[in-house]
């Protein structure tokens, strides 16, 4: 599944539309936590992230575990430095308005996995 | 080797990960691959967070090779009271502000343990932490297969765990009384075939009994010096190649004249055109490939010439080879070199298969040499046998007290390896000291005389059981007995060196068997 395929089901808005090619990204795989840790142990590399934090150090995990993107659930938006700084670490960020047992719903049912499947 | 220094401020989350990143950085410009880099990432992270959750400020520090990254942190902080329960997932000090973050869930340790190849943590209590972790660059198993010629047996294993700490790189793993071996790490050298007491660990045999080489009137049978040398004094070297000659192999080969050609050779590579110095002579297959894997940046070194033994492959064109190797290393050098022409290596007998051939016919001469027939001739008047190292003067000493070296004139023995320049107070290594101290010249030493003793050395009173010889008698049967008892392992986990020794203190009164942690305990009742 292409990442601008679950943009336009999911409804996401982009954080980061300066990250043109992240659109084109094959995902398959994805994870969901609120500690960072857990996401620097588990997350699949290449995976989408649905979260609930939105500040800085969000950024470097995601890089560090090399996620594609960051999907942050129940209308939580970062500031303005933390989109930036995601922007220069080609991480892809998006806000949904669902809460995050929705947002993971929604993936499985468009064929994005955990780490188990 | 890159380097990357990175200061780290307690309580700045937002600057948390630059560090991490430049390491980052680097890893990409040299080529490491995605698996390796992101691993180091997220240990560095962790680490890196430890210090801006925890203290007031660190330090991150990153030493890269192309073989693997090194990545020390080091902090002014509280310390970790107790690192084994902060290695374990779910412990967790954090503040509340870092578990808002998403941090301090008690991952941080276990996540560095995970991603790492070696970590080790050490702390002081109100003075800091250091967490060092080493991350593997290139995969473990490499394109080419490593030969090892390093035999483990789970049968003669006692599960004592001491190969463990005796390999220099690490490589040995027993699991349940099973002794391997990782073979992207060993060396072939002997550290662990020298700790294994019931000779688990061995030399790769490849023929059981010299009789049973290929037919070995049409080969060379071809012998390291040491070997030749190792019968005692009552057969020196003529008699020992005399005995072998009869073991009907077409002809005898010896690596010495190779040893001396290569010494000589790696002299003249001194000043040749781009050699590196000091010139390392590869003179050791086990040395070689602790350089390649250890100190890959020193090949440069390496005089450009095969080892003694693969040197005598080489220049057998055309022949049939058996090699009696005297370690793993010289063996996986010969097996990875006849791919190359040369000799055809038919057979590696090992050196104890040699001395059962012999050392039969070698005995009579023993007889011959008690009684003044044999001509093992009178001391010579130059000949100083040096002797360093604890382990080795104690065999010398044993050979002494047996009677085994009564043609040597002089025996000049030092405990400490090396020699007094090997001595554990001086800092130098003593091979390099002892270089020095050789080429400096007389210097400022002055003149110096044998002053006579002045007090008689005597004996120390023995280990006696005790003082009444009758009661000695019993304690001694308790002794064997106990002895026998006891597992075997020598493990130490009692207090005491050997079980032998555990023996000997429970019957002296010192120990308990329960000391023991495999005799089997009573069964304490429950209430």
């Amino acid at each position: 599944m292409k990442l601008a395929d679950i943009i336009q089901t999911l409804s996401l808005e982009e954080l980061t539309p300066q990250l043109a090619d992240a659109a084109d990204t094959e995902v398959t795989q994805g994870y969901a936590s609120d500690l960072l840790s857990d996401v620097l142990a588990h997350a699949p590399s290449g995976g989408l992230l649905v979260t609930l934090q939105v500040h800085l150090n969000v950024i470097a995990v995601a890089s560090h575990a090399d996620l594609c993107g960051v999907i942050f659930a129940s209308h939580r938006r970062p500031e303005d430095e933390v989109i930036a700084k995601a922007a220069e670490e080609g991480v892809a960020l998006f806000v949904s308005g669902d809460d995050t047992f929705d947002v993971v719903g929604r993936l499985y049912q468009l064929g994005v996995k955990g780490t188990a499947a | 080797m890159d380097f990357v220094s990175y200061a780290i401020e307690g309580n700045d989350f937002k600057a948390a990960g630059a560090a991490s990143r430049a390491i980052k950085e680097h890893l990409k410009r040299i080529g490491a691959d995605a698996d390796a880099i992101r691993r180091t990432m997220i240990a560095a992270y962790e680490a890196e967070m430890n210090v801006v959750i925890h203290a007031d400020r660190g330090r991150l520090e990153a030493s890269l090779s192309d073989r693997a990254v090194n990545v020390n942190v080091i902090d002014e902080g509280p310390g970790i009271p107790d690192i084994r329960r902060a290695m374990k997932e779910g412990f967790s000090t954090a503040t509340s502000e870092a578990r808002a973050l998403g941090f301090g869930a008690g991952m941080g340790l276990p996540n560095i343990q995970r991603n790492s190849d070696r970590l080790r943590v050490s702390s002081r209590v109100g003075e800091g932490t250091r967490i060092s972790f080493t991350v593997m660059l290139k995969p473990a198993a490499t394109a080419d297969e490593q030969l090892i010629s390093l035999y483990a047996s789970a049968e003669r294993c006692i599960d004592c765990h001491r190969c463990l700490s005796a390999c220099p790189t690490g490589a040995m793993r027993v699991l349940n009384g099973q002794p391997s071996v990782l073979e992207h790490l060993c060396i072939d050298c002997t550290c662990c075939i020298a700790a294994c007491a019931p000779h688990a660990l061995t030399l790769e045999d490849d023929v059981d009994a010299l009789e049973h080489v290929e037919r070995p009137s049409e080969a060379v049978l071809a012998l390291p010096p040491a070997l030749l040398a190792g019968f005692g004094e009552h057969a020196g070297v003529a008699r020992v190649l005399d005995e072998l000659g009869h073991l009907g192999f077409a002809s005898l080969a010896g690596v010495r004249p190779y040893e001396e050609a290569l010494r000589a050779a790696a002299l003249e590579h001194v000043g040749g055109v781009g050699a590196m110095h000091p010139v390392i002579s590869p003179v050791c297959p086990a040395v070689m490939q602790l350089v390649e894997l250890r100190f890959p940046s020193l090949l440069p070194h390496v005089a450009p010439f095969e080892s003694p033994w693969e040197a005598l492959q080489a220049d057998a064109d055309g022949q049939r080879l058996a090699c009696v190797v005297s370690c793993p290393s010289q063996r996986s050098a010969l097996l990875a070199a006849a791919g190359l022409g040369g000799a055809e290596v038919v057979d590696l007998p090992t050196p104890g298969l040699v001395r059962r051939a012999v050392l039969p016919a070698l005995a009579v001469g023993r007889d011959q040499a008690a009684s003044g027939t044999e001509d093992s001739g009178e001391p010579r008047a130059d000949g100083v046998l040096h002797v360093s190292g604890v382990t080795h003067v104690l065999a010398v000493l044993e050979q002494i007290e047996n009677g085994l070296l009564t043609s040597v004139p002089v025996v000049e023995p030092y405990i400490c390896d090396g020699g007094c320049f090997g001595s554990p107070l001086l800092e130098e290594d003593p091979a390099v000291a002892l270089y020095h101290s050789a080429h400096a010249g007389a210097g400022a030493d002055g003149a110096g005389r044998a002053v006579p003793r002045r007090r008689p050395r005597t004996a120390r009173p023995g280990i006696r059981l005790d003082a009444d010889m009758a009661a000695a008698i019993q304690k001694l049967s308790q002794l064997d007995e106990l002895t026998r008892s006891l597992p075997g392992k020598d493990c130490g986990a009692c207090g005491a060196p050997t079980c032998a020794a555990l023996a000997e203190d429970i019957v002296m009164g010192r120990a308990e068997r329960s000391l023991c942690p495999y005799v089997e305990q009573p069964e304490v009742a429950t209430s």
